[in-house]
């Protein structure tokens, strides 16, 4: 069989939206209704079978890809302290997990501990306080990649990347300021007198 | 309220322009219907957002009539007849209103304090039948003014206890809307809760100058007491703190399916909220900053 990826006409790195939107467009293209009464139906219906059959494998092989690496990152695990409190997260219930969290004394309290107050804050919808516990984690345990990519998705959404508004790419408003007036001032002034007139009479 | 859930007009559609403006207009009148011309003054933004979630979450028909605006009467405009949604919307703004305002008695001095009791006459009278018909949006303001006061009179009170009051408030208000469309409760919970969050902080930064002269309670001067910075990194830290919000807003909006308004909810959500943080906290003319 060919590539499924070729017969939907994507790449092999399309997004599953992708590859979705590509499958419904070839699907109304080539959909039995179309070619109803006409001499081409058994092509067409030829065809909508290769397109149906190449977008179940390609989504299934995502799906086992995925199911994989999932089953990778439990396995591999993070090792956890507290496996308990991650289940009462993970069940959202979060005042649970934060009564255990908050009943461990202060000198115990490891990287582990901050990262899953942060995720309970989170929860609750207290953002900066998971902030602030989060970026407390990554600095007691910096090369943890759990905390560092929980990390790094909130530092961008603070940034603007998922909406909001972002200083860097809107730029800021061009401000005239008193050291550009005066710029503006002379080049006008060297400008006329180039041209043998004066816009300031004293240079 | 205060007025800080706007649209982006150059962004909107002529028609979708259209059908805000008579929601906006509609609100005014039902307003002025429900509890005197007076009260027409308290029409906001924010409560014409609050009707148009209502339509789209109850999926409520709405009619359409042509009218003369009572501020300029030679124009003629566009405003939805009577609906639930506005009585809804009305009802929210009167009972706020009239919180705010004995707020402001308790905060003013002599002279001005007077002024607001003066006002709090007229406005007795809209709470007064606006809490007998909406006795639910009563006990939650009631409630949420209780809160924020205590979260105020705290000490060291973080951001995020500080939006907690009016987070809970809107996600509150939002989920006493009939649910006729079966949106999940649990979408609309959290979209309303950052909503409020985000109505709240960036009421906040908004006042940051304001309240660092006058001493008032703000969480963000809370937060830079004690530590070295310019104005341009408040605003900064302001911005980050706002666009975590919106993306809290945008997990849960994203997978609510509104019916009607898709579009002009979009344009507010995605348009005129980052917008309003650019001129609130990057864009202020008239206020010269202070290093």
């Amino acid at each position: 069989m060919s590539n499924p990826y070729s017969v939907l006409g994507i790449s092999e790195s399309a997004t599953d939206e992708e590859v979705k939107n590509a499958y419904r467009e070839l699907a109304k293209k080539y959909h039995p209704d179309n070619y109803e009464n006409s001499e081409l139906a058994d092509f067409a219906s030829e065809k909508m079978k290769e397109i149906n059959l190449a977008y179940d494998t390609i989504i299934e092989e995502r799906r086992n890809k995925r199911k994989n690496s999932d089953g990778v990152y439990a396995s591999t695990g993070y090792s956890s302290e507290y496996p308990d409190v991650r289940r009462l997260i993970n069940n959202n219930r979060v005042a649970d997990a934060e009564q255990i969290l908050d009943g461990i004394p202060r000198d115990k309290r490891s990287a582990e501990w901050y990262f899953l107050k942060s995720m309970v804050f989170y929860k609750k919808g207290f953002l900066e306080d998971a902030f602030s516990y989060i970026e407390t984690a990554c600095q007691m345990d910096s090369e943890n990649k759990e905390y560092q990519s929980a990390y790094n998705h909130i530092k961008n959404a603070r940034n603007g990347e998922y909406g909001g508004y972002n200083v860097k790419k809107n730029g800021s408003m061009p401000m005239c300021s008193c050291c550009d007036l005066c710029n503006i001032l002379v080049c006008s002034d060297c400008c006329c007198e180039c041209f043998g007139g004066d816009l300031i009479g004293c240079c | 309220m205060f007025g800080y859930l706007q649209t982006q007009k150059s962004e909107l559609l002529i028609k979708d322009y259209e059908a805000y403006k008579s929601v906006y207009c509609g609100l005014c009148k039902q307003l002025g219907k429900s509890y005197g011309v007076l009260s027409r003054l308290t029409l906001s933004y924010d409560c014409t957002f609050l009707a148009l979630l209502y339509i789209s979450i109850n999926d409520d028909d709405i009619c359409v009539k042509k009218g003369h605006c009572v501020v300029n009467p030679l124009k003629k405009c566009m405003f939805c007849t009577e609906n639930k949604a506005l009585k809804f919307a009305a009802a929210v703004s009167a009972i706020l209103t009239y919180y705010k305002i004995k707020d402001n008695i308790s905060d003013s001095k002599f002279l001005k304090a007077l002024f607001f009791k003066f006002l709090s006459l007229f406005f007795r009278r809209a709470y007064k039948k606006a809490k007998k018909d909406y006795p639910v949006i009563e006990e939650i303001t009631a409630q949420y003014i209780q809160e924020q006061f205590n979260v105020e009179h705290d000490k060291n009170v973080s951001i995020d206890i500080a939006a907690n009051p009016t987070a809970n408030f809107i996600s509150k208000l939002i989920m006493s809307i009939p649910n006729t469309n079966n949106i999940p409760n649990l979408l609309l919970e959290k979209f309303g809760y950052f909503i409020g969050r985000w109505v709240y902080l960036i009421d906040a930064a908004d006042d940051y100058d304001k309240d660092l002269l006058s001493g008032n309670f703000n969480p963000f001067v809370d937060y830079f007491k004690n530590k070295e910075n310019t104005r341009n990194d408040v605003s900064k830290y302001c911005n980050s703190v706002l666009n975590f919000t919106i993306y809290q807003i945008n997990l849960a909006y994203n997978l609510i399916d509104f019916k009607q308004f898709k579009r002009i909810l979009d344009n507010i959500i995605n348009y005129g909220l980052p917008d309003m943080q650019r001129k609130c906290l990057f864009y202020k003319p008239f206020n010269k900053k202070k290093k």
